[in-house]
C-alpha cells in the first residue's frame, strides 16, 4: 500500500477528466448500444489516427493545430461514411464498421513504415493517459463537450442520425487523446450495458455508476501503484457486474427507485 | 496503552527534529542504472527510487500515481536525458510541480548531457528514422562515461546537501578507484572480443561496441525505432551469409523473435544481455552489470 499517492492534487485532475468524459459518453453510449454499433468508437478513433499520419506525410506534423484539425476532419468524414452505411446497409453495419477499423489501422501501419515519428504521434493520439492531465488541459475539453451536449440535447426533438454520428466523431477524437482508447470504450459501453434493463432514470444510474468506478479505480491505482487508466476499466466492469447481480434485491431496488 | 503513548512520543519526536538531522536526500531516478549510481555515491544518505525496471522500454511508460507522488517529494531527479525520456518526463515534471527538480535547478540532472555523445547527426531528416538530435543517449554502457557522470553527480549531491560534503567525497573517491581498477580488469578480459563483428537489435549497444572496439555491421531494425520486417531480415540473412558476424545482441526487454529467426537461419549465436542493472540475475549493481555483460558475450565466442 502506498499512502503518499493518495493526494487530491495528483488524483484530482484525473477524476475531473473522468466526470467530463462521462458527461458525454453516458448519453452517447446508450445511443451506441441502442443502434448496435459497439465498435464505432474504435473505428472513428482509428480513422482520426490515420488522418494524423496523412498529415505527417504532407509535412504538417509539427503544427499542433493542423494535426488536431486533420484528426477531427478525418474522424468526421469517416463518421459520415459510417452514417451512409447505416442508411443503406443497416443489416451489415457492424461488419462494415469492423472492416473500416482494420483498414484504417493497417493503412496507418503501411503509411508509417517510413516515418517512425508519425508513429509516436499516432500513439499519443490513441493512448492518452488520464494521470498526466492537469486542470488547464481540461478547459478546451470542457468547452468542446459543452458544445456537443448543447447540440445533442438542443435538438432532442428533431434528432437526425447524422447529428449523432458527427457529434460522436468530435467527442471520441477529443476523449481518446485524454484518456486512451480502452477507457473511452469502457466509459461508453459498460455503464450503458449495466443499466440496460433498468426501467427509469437510466442516464442518472449510468452516470452514478461511472463516477463511483472512476473514483474507486483512481483510489485503487494510487494505493496499489497500478497504471490508472486500465485500473478504471476494471473497476467499471466490477461495478457494472455488481449492479446487475444486485438488481433483484429488494433493498437495492428501493434504493434505485429513490433516484 | 503503553504502546500507544510510545507511538505518540515517536510521532512527536519525528516532527520535532529538524529535517536535516534525519532526512535522507530523496533521489528520483528514471532508469535503474542511475538509481544504482546514486546509491553507490550517496550511500545511506540517500533514498533512491527508480521509475522504471530493467524489463521496461524507457521510451514509453504507463503513468502511475506513485510516479507523480515520488517526483513531487524528490530532491534530485536523475535521468538519461538527451531526449530518451521525452515522451513522458516533461509531463511528469509538469504534474509534479516540484521546483527543486525543474530544468536549471541543481536537482535536475540529465546524465547523458554531461558527456560526449556519439552519432550526433549533422542534419536531421525524418526519413532517417527515430534519430535523436542530441546523439545516441544510451551512454551507460561506456565505463569511462560512467566515471565522468559519477564525478558530476557527486558534485551535484554536495551542492544540494553541503552538510554531507565530506561523506560524498569519500564515496566518490572510493567508487572512482574501484571503477578504474574494474575497467582494467574488464579490458583484459574483453581482449578476445576486440575486432569482432556484431549484429544489434537497436542502436543501444553503440557505446559498448565503441569501448570494446567491436564493429556493428547490421541492425535488426531497418531504421532506428522501426520494428524488424521480413524484407529487411531476408536482406540481413544474405549479407551475413557472405560476411558472418560473431554474434547477434539484444537487450532482455526487446522482442526475441527477430534475433531468434536470424540466428536460426544463419547459425550465428544470439546473445541476450542484461542492458541495465537488474536485467539479469547476475547484474545487481553497475559492477556486476559489466561483469555479466562480458561473461555472456565471451561465452558466445567459439
Amino acid at each position: 500500500m502506498n499512502w503518499d499517492a493518495l493526494d487530491l492534487s495528483i488524483l484530482g485532475p484525473a477524476f475531473l477528466a473522468g466526470l467530463l468524459v462521462l458527461s458525454t459518453h453516458v448519453p452517447l453510449g446508450q445511443q451506441v448500444l441502442a443502434r448496435g454499433i459497439i465498435f464505432l468508437d474504435l473505428a472513428v478513433a482509428q480513422i482520426a489516427g490515420l488522418g494524423v499520419i496523412i498529415a505527417h506525410n504532407l509535412d504538417l506534423g509539427h503544427h499542433h493545430y493542423w494535426v488536431q484539425a486533420i484528426a477531427l476532419g478525418s474522424a468526421i468524414v469517416g463518421s459520415i461514411l459510417l452514417y451512409l452505411s447505416e442508411k443503406h446497409f443497416r443489416d451489415v453495419q457492424e461488419a462494415i464498421i469492423g472492416c473500416i477499423f482494420i483498414l484504417a489501422a493497417s493503412g496507418s501501419i503501411l503509411l508509417l513504415s517510413a516515418h517512425p515519428h508519425g508513429g509516436e504521434q499516432l500513439k499519443d493520439l490513441l493512448v492518452g493517459q488520464i494521470l498526466w492531465l492537469d486542470y488547464s488541459q481540461l478547459i478546451p475539453v470542457a468547452l468542446i463537450y459543452a458544445l456537443v451536449l448543447a447540440l445533442w440535447f438542443g435538438f432532442r426533438n428533431r434528432r437526425q442520425p447524422l447529428l449523432f454520428y458527427i457529434l460522436f466523431a468530435i467527442t471520441v477524437t477529443t476523449s481518446v487523446q485524454l484518456i486512451g482508447i480502452y477507457l473511452v470504450f469502457a466509459s461508453l459501453i459498460i455503464p450503458a450495458l449495466a443499466v440496460r434493463i433498468a426501467k427509469h432514470n437510466k442516464a442518472t444510474l449510468a452516470f452514478a455508476l461511472g463516477v463511483a468506478a472512476y473514483g474507486f479505480g483512481l483510489l485503487i491505482s494510487a494505493l496499489f501503484d497500478l497504471p490508472s487508466g486500465v485500473t478504471i476499466v476494471w473497476t467499471l466492469a466490477a461495478f457494472a457486474i455488481t449492479l446487475v447481480a444486485l438488481r433483484k434485491q429488494r433493498l437495492f431496488q428501493a434504493l434505485i427507485n429513490r433516484f | 496503552m503503553k504502546a500507544s503513548y510510545l507511538t505518540i512520543a515517536i510521532v512527536v519526536m519525528h516532527f520535532a527534529l529538524p529535517p536535516a538531522a534525519y532526512a535522507k536526500l530523496k533521489v528520483f531516478a528514471c532508469e535503474p542504472e542511475w538509481a544504482a549510481l546514486s546509491q553507490e555515491l550517496g550511500g545511506d544518505k540517500v533514498k533512491v527510487f527508480s521509475a522504471t525496471t530493467a524489463f521496461q522500454d524507457v521510451h514509453r511508460i504507463q503513468a502511475r500515481p506513485s510516479l507523480i507522488a515520488r517526483a513531487r517529494s524528490a530532491d534530485l531527479l536523475i535521468c538519461t536525458g538527451a531526449e530518451l525520456e521525452s515522451g513522458w518526463l516533461p509531463l511528469l515534471t509538469r504534474r509534479a510541480a516540484n521546483k527543486r527538480i525543474q530544468n536549471g535547478q541543481p536537482g535536475h540532472f540529465m546524465a547523458a548531457e554531461h558527456v560526449e555523445r556519439l552519432d550526433v547527426p549533422a542534419v536531421v531528416d525524418r526519413s532517417m528514422g527515430d534519430v535523436h538530435i542530441a546523439g545516441n543517449p544510451h551512454v551507460h554502457l561506456s565505463p569511462q562515461r560512467i566515471l565522468e557522470i559519477a564525478t558530476r553527480l557527486s558534485e551535484r549531491l554536495m551542492l544540494i546537501s553541503p552538510a554531507d560534503k565530506a561523506f560524498f567525497k569519500t564515496r566518490i573517491d572510493s567508487f572512482a578507484q574501484r571503477w578504474r581498477e574494474a575497467i582494467t580488469t574488464w579490458e583484459e578480459r574483453a581482449l578476445p572480443l576486440k575486432g569482432k563483428t556484431i549484429v544489434v537489435h537497436h542502436k543501444d549497444w553503440r557505446y559498448l561496441s565503441d569501448w570494446l572496439k567491436m564493429d556493428i555491421v547490421a541492425s535488426l531494425e531497418p531504421k532506428p525505432g522501426l520494428p524488424p520486417n521480413a524484407g529487411h531480415l531476408a536482406k540481413l540473412k544474405q549479407q551475413l551469409k557472405q560476411q558472418p558476424a560473431a554474434m547477434i545482441l539484444r537487450a532482455q526487454y526487446q522482442d526475441a523473435r527477430a534475433s531468434k529467426w536470424l540466428s536460426k537461419n544463419t547459425g550465428i549465436p544470439s546473445v541476450v544481455l542484461p542492458y541495465t542493472v537488474g536485467g539479469s540475475d547476475q547484474a545487481q549493481d553497475l559492477f556486476s552489470l559489466y561483469d555479466d555483460t562480458l561473461t555472456k558475450m565471451l561465452n558466445a565466442l567459439p
